[in-house]
């Protein structure tokens, strides 16, 4: 067993310290912390349901090292919208239906959230490519290709599917 | 890889220092989402060397300097005259890894399926290795074997350098995978050059399906002076038929054979279109 290290970074929004094995994922990390919003599915970067934000990007948090967060700033689910007041995707995903199971819902919002932050205005092509690294197995992704096009002001229609 | 603990220097200096402490032990890690790929139990100190300002994409002379630890993403978004490794980089992985991945991490070793070194082969890339004297390495010396090689003793990838693509000049890409995000099955990148309207210089390299990446003399040869048509670009691709390929997830060795004949003809129509001025 490594000695556990101490580590800091922003997690949405608050600064953080954790104790940290050296080989521990960001993913494992966040969820023994409380953050379990962040889902755990294929553990090797595949399936996007353990997608968080880092320093404004969407990466897999099960292929990263905690420490490799340290002195940066994560945000997960917990940071995005709430009950009463919705982040614009988590409405657009409501308002179409687009949530079966739910378990790749919240690495679909982050995903969605980063792209949409770095560009308001994804071209189709943009989207698709963006969003690539979120598996659903439910839904056909149909509703959720619709919802992230309301976000944007486009309509639902989904072109080639 | 078993990493029992991690460093994260602030400059090269100090990183280059920290490795060459630990010696053997000592194992840089840029986005890190190849970990899982290496075997091994024996254990590891990380050296994260993505906090050494060793990021970014700069021009200078039609050539363009690209730090060894920027994203894939990075080469996926930037766009300028002569600059073709977005394509490349858009088809690796998915965004996810994109984000994380550097192209540093993508050639300090070759794993099989690896993208960017066919591309690297193809464009005659230098790479910049920081060591007690900085080295230039040609992709061609670089990629001869497993480039770790040069990384023995605190020694670092600095920096990518590849020359714009100019007029007369073009460059095609083409791999296979199973599903959009999963691996190459078989890689290929093609560059050529014109004098006129016939073919005075040509790089081609293949990656996936074959032992290690590498140039294929064979099918160079068989373009210099001709006139570029599918025909011309099928014929030099039967100069794959000697090399050795080996199939995998459900390919024959015969198939994949194949598929990287049709692609590497492919690659070389799209170099073709745009050494005759196609708009990428």
């Amino acid at each position: 067993m490594s000695d556990l290290k101490p580590i800091s970074f922003t997690l949405n929004g608050e600064s953080k310290e954790f104790l940290v094995s050296p080989d521990e994922m960001l993913v494992k990390l966040l969820r023994r912390s409380g953050y379990t919003g962040t889902k755990e599915g294929c553990d090797e970067g595949t399936c996007g349901a353990c997608t968080v934000i880092l320093d404004g990007r969407a990466i897999c948090s099960c292929i990263t090292h905690a420490f490799q967060a340290h002195g940066r700033s994560v945000e997960t689910i917990e940071g995005v919208g709430s009950f009463e007041q919705p982040h614009p995707v988590q409405q657009a995903l409501v308002d179409e239906g687009a949530v079966q199971c739910g378990y790749c819902t919240p690495g679909m919002i982050m995903a969605a959230k980063a792209m949409l932050e770095e560009n308001p205005r994804p071209t189709d092509d943009e989207i698709r490519e963006h969003m690539d690294g979120n598996l659903c197995r439910c839904t056909g992704y149909e509703k959720i290709w619709t919802a992230i096009r309301k976000v944007i002001g486009a309509d639902g229609k989904v072109p080639n599917a | 890889m078993k990493i029992v603990d991690f460093r994260i220097p602030a400059d090269v200096k100090e990183a280059r220092s920290i490795l060459k402490d630990l010696g053997p032990q000592g194992a840089p890690l840029a986005g890190g989402t190849s970990l899982g790929f290496l075997p091994g139990r024996e254990p590891k100190v990380a050296v994260d060397i993505t906090r050494l300002e060793l990021s970014g994409i700069s021009r200078e002379n039609g050539t363009f300097r690209i730090g060894a630890t920027t994203r894939i993403a990075d080469l996926q978004k930037h766009s300028a005259e002569g600059w073709v490794l977005d394509g490349v980089a858009k088809r690796l992985a998915s965004q996810q890894i994109r984000n994380m991945s550097t192209l540093g991490g993508n050639i300090a070793r070759v794993f099989p399926w690896a993208d960017f070194p066919v591309v690297l082969m193809a464009l005659d890339a230098v790479m910049a290795v920081s060591g007690d004297v900085e080295r230039r390495i040609p992709a061609a010396e670089y990629f001869a074997s497993q480039p770790t090689r040069f990384f023995g003793n605190g020694e670092l990838l600095t920096a990518v350098l590849v020359k714009a693509i100019g007029p007369g000049q073009g460059f095609g890409y083409r791999k296979e995978t199973r599903a959009a995000m999963g691996f190459s099955l078989t890689t290929v990148a093609a560059f050529i050059e014109l004098t006129g309207n016939a073919i005075a210089g040509a790089r081609i390299a293949i990656g996936a399906g074959v032992p290690f990446p590498a140039r294929v003399a064979g099918v160079e040869k068989a373009l210099i002076g001709k006139v570029g048509s599918a025909e011309v670009f099928r014929e030099a691709a039967t100069q794959l038929a000697g090399l050795k390929f080996k199939g995998s997830a459900g390919l024959s060795d015969e198939y994949t054979a194949h598929l990287a004949q049709v692609l590497v003809a492919d690659a070389l129509a799209d170099a073709w279109a745009q050494a005759k001025g196609a708009k990428r």
